[in-house]
């Protein structure tokens, strides 16, 4: 009895895969912002990810996130959110929740689940169904899952990816009283009031098409559904003296595609898409990307730049855009592994009235223990995207333990 | 039919066999080492030149063989590493293919052919070699035939970070013993096949010592759980197999 136990643990342990952390990660700005007189943030994150394989054909996915801050970042009032979609940050969140079932060349996914499109690395026009959380670091962010069903066929060097999206998970955006919303200086004196979110309703869907060949690869894909960055609508309230900014997400159609062809001496990446909206006064643009990138022995460079041609100009300037904010763009970043411990990577961005350099040490101690330090530099003009964050040069420190 | 042409003919499988000719050495190897899979969990231990060591642990799986196979390598240890993975695609007529799966940022990326001297995940390989490449890939030169070992030079056909390597190759059961890897300015790794076993008929290093020269940096790589001619399907050897797992 007692071997047939031993033995069932055995197979479980065999189709149980785990794997998590639990990471505390300090930011200290030298500066105050005009809206945040914070100059320390501590956040603490625990992240677990799980898959069980029931069958050779059927595989259960489970991600959550529990966190907390010292900046009210994070809500506190302890209830799990599986749509991952409130203002402030979920205490507890299922990051994913899904079945995989796997038959021949078809994959298909159904569930609470992260999906990337795209090639490139230092800005992905296409990669539509991966909204970000921006609430605490504009410029170093982490994805969200959204809840969606993914078919993929694949077939030699072909892959065809559907994806049905029935309910909406935007983007995170900074808290409106923090330093990461930047205001603009007419709004100094002008209280300003969060009027939350008005989601939109209706599905989102996308196709990609992915073809592999002898020493190159492209895709063209389509999306339909909205922007999962907020454009804000303002509203007087003269009562209270102050101004209520609601988050709205314009319709977005977008027609993209990708490629990487690796040459001799480096490897071209580029993609691009062009948008458009069904909503009055949305912005209708194009946005791509081209990235050379080479690996010299223990170093990797990655450099390109990042370009944006708008077909119709936005009604409203109030929206929060980084995506757009990164174009007209020089990007670049250098890794160099020291050795099978340490590494160290510099990330620079350039614009014309904006920069930001970010340099990174990392280390890790033993099996399960690592550390990285890091120190960012934003500077620029007030009228910049990155030039309005320019109060937010800041050092970090961040300590994981993996397990 | 001449009686003369006949000879000839019934004598061409003989020649064949000539093991003085070094392709003929290598194509042997590569028979007794013939397997249609394989899977094996393999730790490795990163001794760096300052005496650091790191372990790392993977499960590879193998579909088909020299020159028309498939393999999937993912870590499964330290913890930061968990789940990444990478796929090769082998072609008999030019190198591989190349994808990396990074779980912890959804996406993979392809290893281009510049880039596969780089060290892989911090071992003490490259990414070139964790390639099996046809033997029609390379020329073979037999340099030595003493004692009970052969010496041979092999100089790639197609793109490659060496310009030649040097394999030791035992005679008694074919099975290498050693590989000088050179490039235009010397040599830059050694690779030690140790503690030979017979696994289901075949003879299995069950440890390989990887050394680079230029960073005085050892990996040793002991292969565990080795099993051969496994069922696998094709199906489990493609990029949505590498993103599916965790």
């Amino acid at each position: 009895m007692m071997d047939a136990a031993l033995i069932f643990v055995a197979l479980l342990a065999q189709q149980f895969e785990q794997r998590g952390f639990i990471e505390n990660s300090t930011a200290v700005y030298p500066q105050i912002a005009p809206n945040d007189s914070g100059r320390v943030v501590d956040e603490l994150l625990f992240r677990d990810e799980a898959s069980y394989k029931v069958a050779p054909w059927l595989t259960i996915n489970g991600g959550f996130d529990a966190r907390t801050d010292s900046h009210r970042q994070t809500a506190r009032d302890g209830v799990v959110d599986a749509d991952d979609r409130s203002i402030q940050r979920p205490a507890f969140s299922l990051r994913r929740m899904s079945g995989t079932v796997h038959r021949g060349k078809i994959t298909a996914e159904i569930g609470r689940q992260l999906i990337r499109w795209g090639k490139t690395d230092i800005l992905n026009p296409t990669d539509r169904f991966a909204p970000r959380d921006y609430l605490s670091n504009v410029v170093d962010t982490d994805f969200l899952g959204v809840s969606a069903a993914r078919l993929t066929y694949e077939s030699g060097g072909n892959t065809v990816d559907l994806i049905w999206q029935p309910w909406f998970t935007p983007s995170r955006t900074p808290l409106l009283n923090q330093r990461w919303t930047a205001l603009p200086p007419e709004a100094a004196g002008v209280s300003i009031i969060d009027g939350g979110a008005r989601y939109p309703g209706g599905s989102q869907y996308g196709a990609r098409w992915n073809h592999i060949g002898s020493g190159y690869e492209y895709s063209l894909c389509f999306f339909d559904g909205n922007q999962n960055l907020p454009s804000f609508d303002a509203a007087l309230e003269p009562s209270l003296s102050s101004v209520a900014l609601t988050r709205t997400y314009p319709d977005l159609r977008l027609y993209g595609g990708d490629a990487a062809v690796p040459l001799p001496w480096l490897t071209v990446k580029g993609e691009a898409a062009y948008f458009t909206s069904s909503t009055p006064g949305a912005e209708e643009y194009a946005l791509y990307v081209i990235q050379l990138e080479r690996q010299v022995k223990e170093w990797s460079f990655v450099g390109g730049y990042a370009g944006n041609v708008v077909t119709r100009e936005a009604a409203s300037p109030l929206q929060f855009a980084p995506d757009r904010g990164f174009a007209k763009s020089f990007v670049g970043r250098a890794g160099w592994t020291i050795d099978v411990n340490r590494s160290l990577a510099i990330e620079t961005a350039v614009r014309a009235e904006g920069s930001f350099v970010r340099f990174e040490y990392s280390q890790l101690f033993g099996q399960h223990w690592r550390a990285t330090g890091g120190i960012a530099w934003i500077r620029g003009d007030m009228t910049d995207f990155l030039g309005e964050y320019r109060r937010n040069s800041y050092g970090s420190l961040a300590i994981r333990y993996s397990f | 039919m001449s009686k003369l042409l006949l000879v000839a003919l019934a004598a061409l499988p003989v020649l064949a066999q000539d093991t003085r000719d070094p392709r003929q050495i290598i194509l042997e190897v590569q028979k007794r080492q013939h397997s249609e899979s394989q899977r094996y969990e393999g730790t490795l231990e990163v001794t760096s030149q300052g005496n650091q060591v790191a372990t790392k642990r993977w499960v590879y799986q193998r579909i088909g063989s020299f020159g028309n196979s498939k393999a999937i390598l993912r870590f499964t240890a330290p913890a930061e590493v968990k789940g990444v993975g990478l796929l090769i695609v082998n072609h008999p007529e030019r190198a591989s293919d190349q994808w990396m799966w990074r779980p912890a940022i959804g996406r993979d990326q392809r290893i281009a052919l510049q880039d596969r001297s780089t060290r892989f995940f911090g071992t003490d390989f490259s990414f070139e070699d964790l390639e099996e490449r046809d033997v029609d890939q390379y020329s073979y030169k037999l340099l030595t035939d003493e004692g009970g070992m052969w010496k041979l030079e092999s100089r790639p056909r197609k793109s490659s970070q060496y310009e030649y390597s040097y394999f030791w190759i035992k005679k008694d059961n074919y099975t290498f013993v050693k590989i000088e890897a050179y490039n235009k300015k010397g040599l830059v790794r050694t690779i030690d096949y140790k503690n030979y076993e017979q696994i289901q008929g075949i003879w299995t290093a069950r440890s390989t010592e990887v050394f680079d020269v230029a960073r005085k940096s050892r990996t040793v790589l002991k292969y565990e759980k080795l099993e051969y001619n496994l069922p696998m399907k094709d199906d489990d050897f493609t990029l949505q197999a590498l993103r599916r797992d965790l």
